[in-house]
């Protein structure tokens, strides 16, 4: 199987260790949800898989491209969309995503066509020569996304994907996230959304104190707490990650 | 820290207003580190020593109320207040789409008189204290040896600064009312840039309009006023009498600027309520009408593209960088008219100095292009070389400078076309220069904070001023005919430049380290 994203023993401390010797292995063509409680470590993970943080230690293989080796050629395979939309306001969707594009080197052409596609399919098009500053923080999600999906990436990185969208738009990022790993894509994302979690993702990862406490699908991850089969995924999580927190109190 | 005031009192708002702005000067300089602070208590050293200096020379003398010093104080307060004016009208727009707290506020049972009230005086405060810091340490030591009616001079900058703020709020809603939410805060800006340059242009109106009008507006008045030929208007030495204590003038000075400050602030109290609550989504434009322009090739073609598009649509950023180039015009217009009919020599000082601003206006684009990067993240994640971005957005920030000066170097390269040469030689490596230096020593900042630029980092601010002036100065010696000399400054120049040098690899590594 070929792998889409390798980790291997990433470090990174700032005050704080923030990631502890952390390996992890997504598949490609599959999505992979990436859980924990806030300050898990899961936004600065995701940041130096993306290249934007320098790990201490460790290695990021994207694709089997050494991202610390050839970063240029490791990004050229992924997009990353934050939770706080990476758009500027004086600039229309249609424009945003044709300055996303030419970051990507899209054949002109061929990214206004994808352009227009992405923002009718996200139903932006009417909005696609309007300047994103009066838009609402879904909507800017919304145009952000497209931006993550112009130049067709391989791998796509998500941080908190739904966060500000209502419930219609949250529909249609799942389903356009479900479509694109249907199609053969790779998705990461976190989300605090467990429900999501439980009903998308292939795998799922569960990081707490800058670790990787478990791994595998919602059933793997059952039986690694002792759950009962039919539990949900967050008694599953709960029980993880509350074992955890009291490991590290007696440590 | 509770505030010893009856919670939702007038004087407990002002008192959060305050404490709030305090905590934000005093964060900022805090930032800036010990250099900042000690830079302005030598600064207020010096004025104090020179305010002891003053006070000593004019002990046992009275300043006469004559023609001449009425025309001097009347136009010292009149450039005064069109500088707060400016201040007051730019933040009385900022006030009604500040959403921060005002929602807040406006939620609150406070009346909307009330906040604007609080709101209003805030602004007088703010605009005020630019001058009364100043006025104080010049003016106590004359007050207390001896001249103690002086203290007027507070009262009236007081009075002033609540006029203004009055004025600003005023026509901050009469532009509402008469064009809209969407274009108010737009026109405001450039409207308190202009104001704010209308003096100097005023001064330099012999360098616009020519030779003919062959006095500048102060020398003109300052000389008619000497031979007696001025007669100050009924009325025009009250700012003055108040200056110096007399009771009456004061008092209405004071009723003045008291009387405006409440007009506006009672009666706009509901309507700004009105105004602040239509701005929301105010931001909100028609779509573009007509066919799509074809997708850029690239990332060089798409920053650049990006970046002049944010300049261009950035109201704030075109009206201080307007302010930057109201200041180039005159010296624009001399080089112009000069050329026609005066010795390549006498071009020489305006070369210098139109070369010298070109790059301060290139300085300050590359900053907003470069450091001012709203998405630094997207940049950061994509496969584009960071390089190829720095000389997009180095591009972006060189072509309106190229723009501006194409005009009067062409005029020149009709009349004097080797000077044009030269000109256009040193403007352009002077801008270019000025970019490097912002690509070297990019500090990641936002947009907002452009007027503060300077303050980032003093040295590179004051190496790109001093690398800047040294190409200026060898561009008027290649002007005036001294060629062997012109290398010399470019030498110092080039040193500098090679101290400030970082590859790309360093620039990267900075910002990294910036953004942990």
């Amino acid at each position: 199987m070929t792998e889409a994203l390798i980790v291997r023993g990433l470090n990174k401390t700032f005050a704080k260790p923030a990631v502890t010797d952390l390996d992890l292995t997504v598949h490609a063509g599959e999505l992979y949800a990436l859980l924990g409680p806030n300050g898990a470590g899961k936004t600065t993970t995701l940041r130096m898989v993306a290249g934007l943080t320098q790990p201490d230690k460790g290695e990021v293989s994207i694709f089997g491209v050494d991202a610390r080796k050839d970063p240029a050629a490791a990004k050229a395979l992924l997009a990353w969309a934050p939770d706080e939309a990476m758009i500027y306001d004086k600039l229309t969707p249609l424009e945003y995503l044709e300055f996303v594009a030419g970051l990507w080197n899209v054949e002109p052409k061929a990214a206004k066509t994808r352009a227009e596609e992405l923002l009718a399919t996200l139903g932006l098009i009417s909005e696609a020569r309007r300047r994103c500053e009066g838009f609402s923080r879904g909507m800017k999600q919304k145009v952000a996304l497209a931006g993550a999906l112009i130049h067709d990436p391989k791998l796509l990185i998500l941080d908190e994907p739904l966060t500000g969208l209502d419930a219609a738009a949250a529909r249609l990022v799942k389903d356009m996230l479900q479509a694109r790993v249907d199609a053969g894509g790779t998705v990461i994302l976190t989300t605090h959304i467990l429900e999501v979690a439980e009903r998308m993702a292939d795998r799922i990862g569960i990081i707490a104190g800058g670790r990787l406490l478990a791994e595998g699908t919602l059933e793997e991850l059952r039986n690694r707490a002792g759950e009962a089969s039919g539990r949900t995924l967050e008694d599953v999580f709960l029980q993880l990650t509350s074992d955890a927190s009291s490991e590290g109190a007696r440590a | 820290m509770s505030l010893p005031f009856k919670p939702a009192s007038t004087p407990w708002l002002l008192a959060h207003e305050l404490r709030l702005a305090w905590r934000g000067v005093w964060s900022k300089r805090a930032s800036r580190g010990v250099g900042s602070l000690i830079a302005f208590a030598i600064l207020g050293g010096m004025m104090l020593i020179g305010g002891i200096a003053a006070g000593l020379g004019l002990r046992g003398h009275q300043i006469p109320v004559i023609p001449l010093s009425v025309a001097i104080s009347d136009l010292v307060l009149a450039v005064i207040m069109t500088l707060m004016l400016s201040t007051t009208l730019a933040a009385s727009a900022d006030a009604l789409y500040e959403r921060g707290d005002l929602d807040l506020l406006f939620s609150s049972p406070l009346t909307p008189r009330k906040v604007l009230f609080v709101r209003a005086l805030a602004m007088a405060v703010n605009a005020g204290l630019f001058f009364m810091v100043p006025a104080v340490l010049l003016v106590t030591p004359s007050i207390v040896l001896g001249h103690p009616a002086w203290a007027g001079l507070f009262v009236l900058l007081a009075a002033a600064s609540l006029a203004a703020s009055g004025v600003g709020l005023l026509l901050a809603m009469a532009l509402f009312a008469l064009i809209g939410p969407r274009r108010t805060r737009t026109v405001a800006q450039v409207m308190a840039a202009l104001i704010g340059a209308a003096f100097f242009l005023a001064s330099q109106y012999r360098n616009l309009m020519g030779r003919q009008a062959s006095e500048t507006l102060f020398a003109r008045v300052a000389k008619e006023a000497s031979h007696g030929a001025f007669k100050p208007p009924p009325f025009a030495d009250i700012p003055l009498r108040a200056a110096l204590g007399q009771p009456l003038p004061l008092l209405i000075v004071a009723a003045i600027g008291l009387g405006l400050f409440l007009f506006a602030a009672q009666t706009l109290g509901r309507r700004f309520a009105d105004a602040a609550a239509a701005t929301a989504g105010a931001e909100t434009r028609k779509a573009a009408k007509g066919p799509t322009r074809a997708f850029a090739a690239g990332a060089f073609q798409a920053t650049v593209r990006k970046e002049l598009r944010l300049v261009a649509r950035d109201a704030a950023l075109l009206s201080q960088v307007l302010l930057r180039v109201l200041y180039m015009l005159p010296l624009a217009f001399v080089l112009a008219r000069n050329a026609a009919h005066m010795p390549a020599w006498a071009l020489a000082g305006p070369a210098a100095a139109v070369t010298f601003l070109a790059g301060q206006v290139a300085g300050s684009l590359a900053w907003i292009t470069i450091s001012a990067e709203d998405t630094p993240d997207l940049l950061a994640i994509s496969p584009t070389p960071i390089g190829v971005l720095n000389r997009a957005k180095l591009t972006a920030a060189l072509v309106p400078v190229a723009l501006l000066l194409a005009i009067p170097i062409a005029v020149m390269a009709w009349f004097a076309p080797l000077a044009a040469f030269w000109a256009a030689l040193g403007a352009g490596l002077a801008a270019w220069s000025a970019g490097l230096i912002n690509v070297w020593r990019q500090k990641p900042g936002k947009r907002a904070d452009f007027r503060r630029r300077r303050g980032g980092s003093v040295l590179t601010a004051l190496a790109e001023t001093m690398i800047t002036l040294l190409i200026g100065v060898a561009t008027g010696l290649a002007v005036a005919g001294l060629l062997a000399w012109a290398p010399l400054p470019l030498i110092v120049a080039g040193a500098l430049m090679m101290a400030l040098r970082r590859t790309d690899e360093q620039i990267a590594q900075a910002l990294r380290a910036a953004s942990v």
